[in-house]
């Protein structure tokens, strides 16, 4: 037995370290960077390109590899503080604040600057998502607009007009009210929705509210704007069933996996809308040739739309920074940008090539032409990043947001509880975070005066000077209304 | 000298063999337990200590603890994961059913076979004969359901060894997987519970609405009276064991606890402030409880304070959700024609804030129903002495005698440690359930103390915080494994 044992050791021992030896990486001398994201036929073209690009521009050669094992954000999130993160991470939404927060992620300022790929080669309404407290952490590889895709042969069904381009929330809901009673005969369980849901965030923001207060110390939620926006959206829900509830939604997918159903929702006329970015080209072509057009979602005085990167960033902890930076720089070059645009998984990171014949007219789909326009003009015109505060996670704020929104929706809370349950709960999260970190609270402290000038000048009628104004939306905000001093320094 | 060597040796090579996993409950389990311990006292995150950033870790002294106790939601998990925990007494006795049923197993197994081929073809004869003649898919489906149910008990009576593989089914199986089944079978719209519910409640809504009357007031009277009969029952019992001197003023005091509470809930339903509610249940307790302890005892005071409390606790576990469920009755019963009138929709599951909670317990009865309890029973099921039973049976005992005077006090030891285990793992669980099948919603009401605890760790970084958030968890356990032992086991040693 003894003897088995031992045996039994030095077998797996022997196995482990030929393991480790054969590993591929370790094969021959060109160095191997793995990238966390997902391994679809897009992404393994990306890889192909890099690959070609390298060889084109005479660089030492390098492998890219993907890693889609390990693209869940907490699995992210934790390996990379552990030390053992990946080369180049995918950084989407919440991401582009939390890891650079850690630590974990590479302050590429000033190579950006040397390879090109500084803030100023993509949308300059990224600017926030790209840098976060003045340092670059991220570069985007494509930007998301999300807008109200719109199947028109669902709408010709119901002998139904199509919606306009912009409208209001009036207008949306009446559309919408006249959809659902032409689409569902009265008696029968309702199969077919308006659309799939629609962005608390944008209604807000067209009534000039959104999450925090201009210099992110504050959540500015407990307001009487978003008690109407929660009011309606509620109407629209429970009393006019425009959309499904969120578990309705999730009941009425054929899988989970997770956008798929939605999809095939809007494909079949189930959905008469869904709102999602330009990247949905990749699920709808393979379905079959659908009549569509891309409206904004309804909003009020302020015409907005939601924006965001899907960045990648270079982690801190990496044996190859110069290979991953190049990458980061071929974010930035033709040939990526062209292969976005063939692929048509969202916006390009550089403008120029969304405006691009290839881009918004594409040979043999006359169906989608609109289409790709009306993104790239969202992205031009009005698109905004979503409001944040360095003082709270979003990730939380997401949370508790939906929470109270759910509660609100099961009729646990009245729209002004639940206005003022969010704010209360993520200003208790602010006071935390502030607690705690001496480097945040310094900064508190500093946005707070800050705060307070602002809301002086405010009320004297005066305009505030732009630097001061650290949220997207309220920077925007201010522009159209004249309330920026473009030249004042703080 | 050379037996002391041999000796040596032999140490040194049971040393080697459990090497590997004394290590491995050193780094995976003791280092782990001492440095969560450490870091509930600091102020430890993810975000500022880590390789990259080396901010110094503060010590906080109780600091997390007094943010924990002033954290609303931590309340509301808490009480979110109690409320799971009432599924325990019934997964108990789900258990011990299954056990029971399971011992019948092999007693006639020549008869298993054949009525197994006879009655899947009759099964299935019957349902194609049925569709062919028109009936819906949800009608067959439902029949199906019930006849494999049936079949399934009694296949138990008849015995077969498959039983016992099925039964024990739902342990073996993943969890995740499990839980993916589950949120398939509750699926509103697709799932086959509902599909198997719809008919049902169609027909059951067609019923209110044809005597709308005998709904309205038929359901609360008979929830009320019932509830009153209950209520009444084991306020007759405590003044009998008082009497008897077996139920001390502590058990006397839990056991009116138990049932005046459902009845300040009703009153709370009804409209009643919550205050007043409170106080009624306060002073009713006290009134009720002062009645029946001032009545002089037949055998004098015998017995000390706590006697019998085990036996409250252990029938308060049944009692307080029929209580609970009879004023629920008393509640929504005049409401039920009003329901009916648009016709009844089987319920959104996982969806509905008032459903999830129930939802995920029924899976956890199941789950719990087939699991290690069960073998545990027909473990401790098989160690009755036989001459028991055939002293009961020479006695004239019947089987429900049997039951309750030779196979219930005899599995006292195995109820008691599956009741602290059960404790344990209620209060730790939910986790996996609620991250797989809710991820904690909706409106948090599937989030548990366990996810809690995830999610200030892992989603939000604060580790010291989340720390803290375990050791309470921990303290509970601790405290209620300490109460059950104290008062939990007394029935075992007897």
């Amino acid at each position: 037995m003894k003897l088995f044992f031992a045996a039994c050791v030095i077998g797996l021992g022997l196995l482990s370290a030929a393991l480790f030896l054969t590993q591929s990486d370790r094969e021959g001398d060109v160095p191997v960077i793995t990238w966390i994201t997902q391994n679809d036929e897009n992404k393994r073209a990306i890889v192909d390109t890099f690959h070609q690009w390298i060889k084109d521009q005479k660089l030492p050669p390098v492998e890219l590899r993907i890693d889609n094992t390990n693209q869940d954000p907490t699995k992210k999130l934790v390996q990379g503080v552990s030390g053992v993160g990946a080369d180049l991470l995918d950084l989407y939404l919440y991401e582009t604040d939390l890891f650079p927060a850690t630590g974990m992620i590479a302050d590429l300022t000033e190579d950006a600057k040397r390879m090109g790929f500084g803030p100023e080669a993509t949308y300059p309404a990224l600017y926030d998502d790209v840098i976060t407290l003045g340092r670059q952490y991220t570069f985007p590889r494509n930007t998301g607009v999300t807008l109200f895709w719109v199947n028109r042969g669902t709408f010709a069904k119901y002998n139904v007009p199509t919606p306009p381009w912009r409208w209001n929330s009036d207008e949306f809901e009446a559309l919408g009210r006249r959809f659902v009673a032409a689409a569902n005969p009265p008696g029968t369980r309702q199969r077919v929705y308006f659309a799939n849901g629609v962005s608390r965030d944008v209604l807000r923001r067209g009534l000039g509210l959104t999450t925090f207060n201009e210099t992110g110390t504050f959540c500015t939620l407990d307001d009487p704007r978003n008690v109407t926006v929660l009011t309606r959206v509620r109407k629209w829900v429970v009393e006019d069933r425009l959309f499904p509830t969120k578990e309705e939604d999730a009941a009425m997918a054929a899988d989970i996996t997770g956008y798929g159903s939605m999809f095939s929702h809007f494909t079949s006329g189930r959905f008469a809308m869904i709102y999602t970015g330009h990247w949905a080209f990749i699920m709808i072509r393979p379905r079959g040739v659908f009549q569509l057009a891309a409206v904004e979602p309804p909003q009020d005085d302020f015409p907005n739309t939601e924006m965001g990167a899907g960045g990648v960033g270079v982690y801190e902890g990496t044996k190859h920074r110069e290979h991953a930076l190049r990458f980061m720089q071929f974010l930035a070059s033709e040939p990526f940008n062209r292969l976005i645009v063939r692929q048509a998984d969202s916006l390009p990171p550089v403008p120029k090539y969304a405006e691009t014949e290839e881009f918004l007219h594409p040979q043999g789909r006359e169906n989608e032409w609109g289409v790709h326009g009306a993104f790239a003009q969202s992205g031009r015109e009005t698109g905004i990043l979503y409001s944040r505060s360095p003082f709270v996670l979003f990730s939380q704020t997401f949370r508790i947001e939906m929470e109270t929104y759910e509660a609100m929706i099961a009729g646990r809370l009245t729209p002004a509880e639940a206005a003022k349950q969010m704010a209360d709960r993520i200003n208790t999260e602010i006071r935390l975070t502030v607690a705690r970190n001496d480097r945040l609270r310094a900064l508190y402290e500093e946005r707070l005066e800050l705060q307070r000038q602002i809301d002086a000048r405010r009320a004297a009628g005066r305009p505030v000077p732009a630097a001061w104004v650290t949220d997207s939306f309220h920077r925007a905000y201010y522009q159209k209304h004249g309330w920026l001093e473009e030249e004042a320094k703080p | 000298m050379r037996s002391s060597r041999s000796q040596t040796r032999r140490v040194l090579t049971g040393l080697g063999f459990l090497l590997p996993n004394i290590l491995g409950f050193l780094a995976f389990t003791l280092v782990p337990l001492v440095l969560s311990f450490g870091m509930a006292f600091t102020d430890m995150d993810f975000f500022r200590h880590n390789p990259f950033r080396d901010e110094p870790i503060r010590f906080v002294g109780l600091e997390n603890f007094a943010w924990l106790f002033g954290h609303p939601e931590f309340w509301h998990y808490l009480r979110n994961t109690f409320f799971l925990m009432l599924g325990l007494p019934f997964a108990i006795a789900g258990s011990l059913g299954a056990a029971l049923l399971l011992t019948r197993v092999g007693k006639r197994p020549g008869l298993i076979p054949g009525a197994l081929v006879l009655a899947t073809l009759i099964l299935t004869g019957s349902l194609l004969a049925l569709r062919a003649a028109g009936m819906s898919e949800a009608g067959v489906w439902f029949i199906f359901g019930l006849t494999a149910a049936t079949a399934l008990v009694a296949g138990v009576f008849t015995g077969g060894t498959i039983y016992r593989t099925l039964f024990y089914l739902p342990h073996f199986t993943s969890g995740v997987a499990t839980f993916v089944l589950w949120k398939k079978l509750y699926n509103p719209q697709t799932g086959p519970i509902n599909f198997a519910l719809a008919p049902v409640l169609d027909g059951f809504g067609g019923l209110i609405r044809a005597a709308p009357g005998w709904f309205s007031v038929g359901v609360p009277v008979l929830a009320g009276l019932v509830g009153t009969l209950l209520a009444g029952w084991q306020l007759r019992r405590l003044r009998q064991h008082w009497d008897d001197a077996t139920a001390g003023q502590v058990a006397v005091g839990f056991g009116v606890t138990m049932v005046i509470l459902p009845a300040g809930f009703l009153l709370h339903w009804l409209g009643v402030p919550l205050g007043l509610a409170a106080g009624f249940v306060v002073g009713a307790v006290v009134l009720l409880t002062a009645l029946i302890v001032r009545r002089p005892r037949r055998w004098g005071p015998v017995c000390s304070l706590d006697t019998g409390l085990s036996a409250e606790i252990a029938l308060a576990l049944g009692l307080v959700p029929l209580l609970i469920l009879s004023a629920a009755g008393v509640i929504f019963g005049p409401t039920l024609p009003a329901a009916a009138a648009a016709g009844i929709e089987p319920p959104n599951w996982l969806g509905d804030y008032d459903w999830a909670k129930p939802a995920i317990m029924v899976m956890a009865l199941w789950a719990a129903i087939g699991s290690n309890n069960m073998i545990l029973y027909l473990a401790g099921l098989s160690n009755i002495p036989p001459e028991l039973y055939e002293a009961a049976d020479m006695d004239g005992a019947s089987p429900t005698q049997r039951f309750w005077h030779v196979t219930w006090p005899q599995l006292a030891p195995v109820t008691f440690f599956i009741f602290v285990m059960g404790i344990i793992h209620g209060l730790q669980g939910g986790f996996e359930m609620a991250r797989v099948m809710t991820l904690g919603g909706p409106a948090g009401s599937t989030t548990t103390l366990a996810y809690f605890i995830y999610i200030e760790g892992f989603e939000t970084g604060r580790l010291g915080y989340a720390s803290a958030a375990a050791w309470v968890l921990f303290l509970l356990v601790f405290i209620l494994s300490l109460l059950n032992f104290r008062f939990g086991n007394r029935g075992t040693n007897d």
